[in-house]
């Protein structure tokens, strides 16, 4: 591994997006980065601005009218990026899966808006799945070029 | 002829020591509030089964979130002030470097025995945060907007605190030389005087809580940092770990005077920045964090009055 | 300026005993998992040689995971676990007991990863008289047995010969040739003791 590329595994900074939902699985993100589950242990950092990020973490269904700000955000983060869907309604729309032409409101899942590299089901899943996830999208990160 | 090479490769490798030891400090001041707050923090030594995959130890992890910032794409944004937002980041690194140059490192005096050197290395102290408020001003972003009126208000008064303190002891000892200074005997009464305010000017230089509004998290997005990223943002770390480094070998040179003289003292030099960043880690997890007014009244009514006092009574 | 020592005292109390669980590290084992409850719904689990194919679950899930598809003479259930909020509803519905949610909740998949399903592939029965496939062997069996199991003996044997009769044929075609393959119940009528 070369050194840039090592230092993309020991330093992964995450940037949380709540995309609509009920806030459960940010509960459980905030679970993962408190001192029971503490991520820091790895050099994981929750950063305030997507410009900071390597890892976007998405949560919730994604509403119609949200649509426009998840590609902005998405498009605010540097490559080389990996984006990590957390939740069933993150990952397949959940309970407001709905394709009838009658749905005003929901989208649905993230990935019909941005690309997704792990996806995390659970409603809302435990903290030790989620790090879980993220670890897995730590490695796909370092498979990417920048 | 030999002397000044001697200078010049002492240069260099304080440098690097200056590097090294700024890493360790910044970790340092990260693993302490996470024990403080009952976590674990960045792994000093990783556990056996993952040793393969996350390394064997994180000491150096500051560093590692620096490289990973030169590997990550930069983004401009159109709306700034192109040149300005390009290069401050890379002046307030110079003058970082420039700063560290003039405080001696046990066994390296550098460039500490020119005149006046403490008031250079205070300007250049100063001149690398000033950058580091230009560039984000530059960025055309209203959360940098009001990060940075929030870090001009505080700049104002913790750098008037810092200078009064620097100069009480300035006073006390008769010299602006930091090499003179460093090797006058010592004088326990004004070292902790002199040295809890410095100590209190120091929390507002170095963004530490109760004085982190300026970059308050989440609260204006990143404060003065939000639009920059990649090969930016690591310079902008870099600097904050030279100045990191700075501040606690300048307390160390004015206020422990014979610590930073010869590299006999060097253990002790090592175990008084170490208590140095313990007291400033202790400090950062038992307080909240301030509103710009309140910081203001504090170092207005608080710190201000007490250095000028001190000045008083030395003079007297 | 006690409330400020407590303060201190309780924040250097466990400078040395952190509380962080080890995870994902597996060296210390009990300090690896948060405590994980004994009925904890995980990834759902269809056992095969029970399912009988009935759809209930279909009908139960709440997240419109479940998919049936029926297709030439399979039937495939399918539980794509992306939209699986389990809560075990279809664990509830099945009168079977088929379907189990686990204990396993610690997935996380790549992009298009095959796992990311739980199918469950069963024979449908074709009519011998149109050719449609109207209903899996196993319910049909299952619901041999189980009228078995609390029939009155007296009808037992007409109802055994009937159900093996009438089995073959879906419900259309047994109205249509109701006349033919004798259904109506007249039969049990003259039996004794009924």
């Amino acid at each position: 591994m070369g050194i840039i590329e090592r230092a993309r595994v020991y330093s992964p900074w995450i940037y949380h997006l709540h995309c609509g939902g009920c806030n459960g699985c940010d509960i459980e993100i905030l679970a993962a980065l408190a001192p029971r589950f503490d991520v820091e242990r790895f050099g994981i950092q929750l950063v305030p601005s997507p410009r900071h990020a390597d890892i976007l973490v998405a949560t919730g269904c994604v509403p119609k009218q949200f649509v426009p700000m998840v590609k902005r955000v998405y498009s605010q983060v540097p490559e080389p990026k990996v984006v990590v869907a957390v939740g069933s309604c993150a990952c397949g729309g959940s309970l407001f899966y709905d394709d009838s032409p009658e749905n005003y409101a929901i989208l649905g899942s993230v990935d019909r808006v941005i690309p997704v590299d792990v996806y995390v089901p659970g409603c809302a899943p435990k903290p030790e799945a989620i790090i879980n996830g993220i670890v897995q999208a730590v490695m796909k990160l370092n498979h990417k070029k920048g | 002829m030999v002397n000044e090479f001697i200078l010049l490769l002492s240069m260099l490798v304080v440098v690097f020591v200056g590097l090294f030891l700024g890493v360790i400090y910044s970790f340092l001041l990260r693993k302490i509030s996470a024990r403080l707050q009952w976590r674990v923090g960045p792994l000093m030594s990783v556990y056996s089964d993952l040793r393969p995959l996350l390394g064997t130890t994180r000491v150096l992890q500051p560093l590692y979130d620096v490289m990973k910032l030169f590997g990550k794409e930069t983004i401009v944004p159109e709306v700034s002030r192109r040149r300005l937002f390009l290069y401050s980041p890379y002046i307030s690194l110079t003058f970082a470097v420039l700063a560290v140059l003039f405080i001696p490192f046990p066994g390296a005096p550098l460039l500490s025995s020119t005149p006046y050197s403490l008031i250079l290395a205070s300007y250049l102290l100063i001149g690398a945060a000033l950058f580091s408020v230009l560039g984000p001003v530059a960025s055309g972003s209203p959360w940098a907007a009001v990060g940075v009126r929030r870090e001009a208000e505080l700049f104002l008064v913790s750098e008037l605190g810092f200078v009064l303190s620097i100069f009480s002891v300035a006073i006390a000892r008769g010299s602006l030389t930091i090499w003179e200074i460093a090797n006058s005997p010592p004088r326990p009464i004004l070292t902790a005087v002199a040295g809890a305010l410095m100590l209190a000017a120091m929390l507002g230089k170095l963004h530490i809580k109760p004085f982190d509004m300026p970059e308050a998290e989440a609260e204006i997005v990143a404060g003065p940092y939000t639009e920059y990223s990649g090969r930016l943002l690591g310079t902008y770390y870099l600097a904050r770990i030279f100045i990191l480094y700075g501040l606690m070998a300048l307390f160390v040179s004015l206020l422990l005077p014979p610590l930073s003289t010869s590299i006999i003292w060097l253990p002790a030099y090592l175990v008084s920045t170490l208590v140095l960043v313990f007291l400033l880690a202790l400090i950062q997890v038992l307080n909240p964090r301030y509103r710009i007014g309140n910081a203001l009244i504090w170092y207005v009514k608080i710190l201000i009055p007490l250095s000028i006092l001190n000045i008083v009574v030395l003079v007297v | 300026m006690s409330t400020e020592f407590k303060l201190l005292k309780r924040v250097l109390s466990r400078y040395s005993t952190p509380m962080t669980l080890n995870y994902p590290s597996s060296v210390v084992p009990e300090r690896k998992y948060s405590q994980i409850p004994s009925g904890l719904r995980g990834v759902p689990e269809r056992d095969r040689d029970k399912c009988i194919g009935c759809r209930a679950c279909y009908f139960a899930c709440s997240g419109r995971a479940t998919e049936v598809i029926d297709e030439g003479n399979k039937r495939v259930i399918d539980i794509f676990l992306f939209r699986c909020t389990f809560c075990a509803h279809c664990q509830e519905a099945c009168p079977e007991e088929a379907i189990k949610l686990t204990e396993r909740f610690e997935v996380a998949f790549p992009r298009d990863e095959p796992g990311a399903h739980v199918s469950t592939e069963l024979d449908l029965l074709t009519c011998e008289r149109c050719g449609r496939p109207y209903a899996t062997k196993r319910m049909l069996e299952r619901t041999y047995e189980r009228l078995m199991e609390k029939i009155d003996p007296l009808v037992k044997e007409t109802v055994s010969n009937d159900y093996r009769k009438l089995i073959g044929y879906c419900p259309d075609c047994r109205r249509a040739n109701s006349v033919a393959l004798d259904t109506h119940t007249k039969k049990y009528v003259w039996l004794e003791g009924v």
